[in-house]
């Protein structure tokens, strides 16, 4: 080949190609030089941003939900636990024959045959190598069923998750609240950051109230996952924090006491300790089972609650309001011996009736009383002695006196959603009705508020704490159901300090002394509206009430329907002096408060003492 | 005559010489193999069966390269119409007859399914090595044209398959012999300006995946789950590999399957990711080093056939290293061209060995007749 070319030709051949050879090489360094810039680019002033992707890419961060802390009743029993509760779930791809297994497991009585369609499907659905959960909240026959066929179960396991559980179910379900998944309203109340989205948060209550110190840190694991998603290798972890424990001011003997007292019957039981606002007891019937709401209820029952008319979810004891009728009446009886309408020795002729000049029907009373003061009106719950004192009293003086027990505005208790109730007067009656006609005020209507009737209305817990003023003789503690925080990091116990408040001062104690004397009178004289219902000699103070669902009515007793039918109220304290519990209750549609509430507070009064309350007989 | 007789063993370049064996190029060979073997046993998850399995593919094409080595370039000059006729009728059969994998017929079944492009990356630089060789250089027109259709007609049957990777490199490797062959400077500027007004119609003519893939070469973060997926996740291997790597075996984009294709096109992802940069700069320089040492023994060749068939292999040895590099770093768009020595696959890496052998084949069988 080339010995047939001249010297020449191939010189010139060889100069042609090594000036391309040159060229090529000069490309060579160029083209290579491109290439490690590109990766000196990607290498170094990339490598952050594309090292975080690639993190990304790889690292899955999982929270691990924190158990909630416990929540104890004054006496250390527990109101509100965590339970582990048992699921069924099922590894696909570790499962050998999936149809099989499924139908063995419908054998053995687990799932239905609907529900393997279900789970067939939605393990096609899944990741093979993702767990799924084929039975919630096991109950301990199938948990043990499926132990004894575990061998035959390969793949099936059974898995456990922490839920709330409220041993005295119904009886606290009101005042300790319950748990459930959270909602984006709560997460405008509370930082994202704590929560995974998996666990629940409290939903009511205590359990909302004390959310910030009940919940735990949740703990965090990073975890490596490979494209498809499947857990690798644990990269990192952060224990999880329990939540704190608390204890409540609440009594559960007394708790129970008072709604089984009640018997089913709808209404509520407040009770607390005057000398520093306690609540020791407060119920609301109809009540609900707590732990199954936390549990988890499907749409059809949740609306079911929700919906039913006696409205079990509903707090009655904060948020009920009611006429508080004649439990008033200590209280009026107070403002008129104060502002000098009445004298302890005044005396009234009681002729069963009040008239109003203008006025075609006078204001009947329950009962004609005779010649009666103020401690007797008291016992004997007169009401002509209170239309009369409310008339000279006047609607507005009426009104503010009836304000310095707290009457007309929430306590402030630790609970979310009280009612103000409502303490009337001209100016309430302004801004309240619509129709200028509406927004007279009229005498009548002072004189029905003379009784607690009308516009007035109160809930079972300010009841409880007007109650408390006057055990106190003039001033109370704000009501509260926290008793103390037991901090788990640093082991301190954190006391809910009692606030006392002033709302009576600068009354003669000779005014209450009389006031006291008529609600002794009430429980332990003859004639006196509850005398009877107590045992003899009883260190109680009290004062019943009746409060008209539907006034008017001529018919009495059984012949009215359940739902018109009275309210009956209590309200109490003992020992008379230096009180130690105060009581309201309220049982609602249950006829008057000597036959319906009296007996109830009897109850919790007696069980008081028996579990270490003072001797009641002691001061008489 | 036998050919042996005009070309003889030039006994003082060491007992290795005598073997037709180029130690440099041996030495580099080795090495790459060597990160090739590490790459691959990472790659495939630790796969001791399928490392195995790549050691004995490595070795066989190592055998490969040195049995092409024994023959002389005076047999490779001769047998070059002939490797290059079968490739075409094969190519043609491929056209017919050819098996369909992946919407791409490049297969053919004669007793072993191969492709018979692969062939062609040897028949190529020699056909037209030694048509151009047999006249003189500068060429004249006539010879251009007539090496263009030696070039573009195998290059259309395979861009016909569709394989665009392998026809760009094919119809590469042809034509730079015709550059390196002193082609006038305007036709050069004539052909890329031709080439550049053909862009359009070429889109049209490519098949809509590959049109997919050059968009998604354009933006891959369009579709990062989908087309852009390869090079996103390509880069990310790259990129978080940094200067020092996250070590063998520790590479998460390749250890946990991010990476697709890590034993194949996109096996320098994983090498970027767990030995960083230090680690490609020492590939690259491998691969430069083999280059460099493929152009000196072109430079170094007596006979324009030895020059031109040398630089042409070498050239074209950089270009796939360029391509592969260029995008899994997302430099140019994914065609499907391995990595050379360090990609795990069977055929193309016996013939690009093959082709290496041939390198040495030109650079120890020198001619005993004095310039």
């Amino acid at each position: 080949m080339d010995n047939f070319k001249t010297k020449q030709a191939q010189e010139a051949e060889r100069s042609v190609f090594l000036n391309r050879i040159i060229f090529s090489s000069v490309a060579i360094l160029f083209l290579g030089g491109l290439i490690i810039s590109r990766l000196i680019y990607l290498m170094v002033i990339e490598s952050d941003a594309l090292s975080l992707r690639s993190v990304n890419n790889t690292l899955r961060t999982q929270s691990i939900p924190a158990p909630r802390g416990l929540i104890y009743d004054r006496n250390y029993e527990v109101i509100a636990e965590n339970k582990p509760k048992f699921q069924l779930e099922m590894v696909p791809e570790q499962v050998n024959q999936l149809e099989n297994s499924l139908l063995y497991l419908a054998d053995l009585g687990i799932l239905t045959r609907d529900e393997i369609t279900i789970i067939e499907e939605r393990v096609r659905r899944n990741y093979q190598f993702k767990s799924i959960v084929i039975k919630r909240n096991l109950d301990d026959r199938e948990i043990a069923i499926l132990a004894n066929n575990r061998m035959l179960l390969k793949g099936f396991d059974i898995k456990s998750r922490l839920t709330r559980n409220y041993p005295q179910n119904e009886i606290y379900a009101h005042v300790v609240g319950y748990m459930g998944s959270i909602s984006s309203s709560d997460y405008e109340r509370f930082n994202p950051s704590f929560y995974t989205g998996k666990e629940q948060i409290g939903k009511s209550a205590i359990e909302r109230e004390y959310e910030h110190i009940l919940r735990g840190t949740p703990g965090m694991q990073k975890l490596l996952v490979n494209v498809r998603g499947r857990v690798m290798d644990q990269v990192e972890k952060d224990a999880f924090a329990t939540g704190n424990d608390i204890m409540l001011t609440l009594n559960s003997e007394l708790q129970k006491t008072a709604y089984e007292s009640m018997s089913g019957r709808k209404g509520s039981v407040v009770a607390l300790d005057p000398r520093n606002g306690e609540i020791l007891a407060m119920i609301s019937l109809p009540s609900f089972d707590p732990t199954a709401i936390s549990l988890g209820l499907s749409q059809a029952e949740f609306d079911k609650l929700n919906s039913n008319t006696k409205r079990p979810l509903f707090n009655r004891a904060i948020a009920g309001q009611y006429p508080p009728g004649s439990t008033v009446k200590p209280m009026l009886a107070l403002g008129a011996l104060d502002m000098g309408i009445v004298d302890s020795e005044y005396f009234h002729t009681c002729e069963g009736e009040f008239k109003l000049p203008n006025y075609s029907r006078p204001f009947g009373d329950w009962a004609t009383h005779g010649s009666v003061n103020a401690k007797r009106a008291i016992q004997a719950s007169c009401d002509v002695y209170f239309y009369e004192s409310a008339v000279e009293m006047g609607i507005e003086r009426m009104s503010a006196f009836l304000k310095k027990f707290n009457l007309g505005k929430e306590t402030k208790i630790d609970l979310a959603s009280e009612k103000d109730g409502v303490v009337p007067n001209r100016e309430w009656k302004k801004t309240n009705f619509k129709s200028k006609q509406n927004q007279n005020w009229y005498l009548g209507e002072t004189v029905i508020a003379g009784i607690g009737q009308g516009y007035m209305l109160a809930t079972p817990l300010q009841l409880a704490y007007a109650t408390s003023i006057i055990a106190n003789r003039g001033h109370a503690f704000k009501p509260h159901i926290l008793k103390q925080i037991y901090l788990k990091d640093s082991d301190e116990i954190l006391k809910n300090e009692a606030e006392r408040i002033d709302h009576l001062i600068d009354i003669d104690q000779q005014y209450w002394d009389v006031v006291f004397d008529g609600m002794n009178a009430v429980v332990n004289e003859q004639r006196g509206t509850a005398f009877g219902v107590f045992p003899e000699n009883s260190d109680i103070a009290g004062k019943t009430g009746t409060s008209q669902v539907f006034s008017m009515d001529k018919r009495s007793g059984d012949d009215v329907p359940e739902e018109l039918r009275d309210h009956g109220l209590f309200i109490g304290f003992a020992p008379i002096n230096n009180p130690e519990i105060v009581i309201a209750v309220i049982v609602e549609n249950g006829g008057g408060g000597r036959v319906a509430a009296a007996p109830v507070a009897e109850k919790i009064f007696s069980k008081f003492l028996e579990i270490g309350g003072r001797e009641v007989n002691e001061s008489n | 005559m036998n050919p042996i007789d005009t070309w003889q063993i030039q006994s003082k370049q060491g007992l290795m010489h005598q073997f037709h064996i180029d130690m440099p190029l041996m030495i580099a060979v080795l090495l790459a193999s060597g990160v090739s073997a590490i790459a691959i046993f990472s790659a495939s998850n630790s796969n001791e069966n399928f490392l195995m399995s790549h050691l004995i593919s490595i070795g066989l094409s190592i055998l490969a390269m040195v049995v092409a080595a024994q023959f002389s370039p005076l047999f490779y000059s001769r047998i070059s119409p002939w490797l290059y006729a079968i490739c075409l009728i094969l190519l043609i059969a491929v056209f017919f007859f050819g098996e369909t994998r992946n919407n791409a017929t490049r297969w053919i079944d004669i007793g072993i399914s191969f492709q018979p492009s692969e062939l062609l990356k040897i028949a190529m630089p020699l056909i037209v090595a030694r048509y151009i060789a047999s006249g003189s250089i500068p060429l004249n027109n006539t010879n251009i044209m007539a090496s263009l259709i030696l070039v573009l007609l195998p290059t259309a049957l395979i861009f016909k398959q569709p394989d665009l990777g392998t026809s760009v490199l094919i119809a590469f490797s042809g034509l730079v012999i015709i550059f390196l062959s002193g082609i006038k400077k305007r036709y050069l500027f004539s052909a890329i300006i031709l080439f550049l007004s053909c862009l359009p119609f070429i889109w049209k003519t490519i098949h809509p995946f590959q049109q997919q893939r050059v968009l998604t070469f354009l933006d891959p973060e369009k579709d990062p789950l989908g087309a852009g997926y390869h090079i996103i996740q390509s880069k990310i291997a790259i990129g978080s590999g940094g200067l020092f790597g996250k070590g063998w075996l520790n590479g998460t984009q390749g250890q946990l399957d991010f990476l697709p294709e890590r034993t194949t096109d996109f096996i320098f992802s994983i090498l970027a990711e767990e030995f960083g940069l230090i680690g490609v700069l020492f590939i690259i320089a491998i691969y430069l080093f083999i280059v460099g040492r493929g152009l000196m023994i072109a430079i170094n060749s007596d006979d324009l056939f030895s020059r031109l068939a040398a630089s042409s292999i070498s050239l074209t040895f950089f270009i796939y290293v360029f391509v592969n590099i260029g995008m899994t770093s997302g430099l140019l768009p994914v065609v499907g061209v391995p990595l050379p020595l360090i990609s795990k696959g069977g055929t193309s890496s016996l013939t690009l060995m093959a082709s290496l052998g041939i390198l040495m084949s030109l650079h120890t069988h020198k001619r005993l007749i004095p310039k």
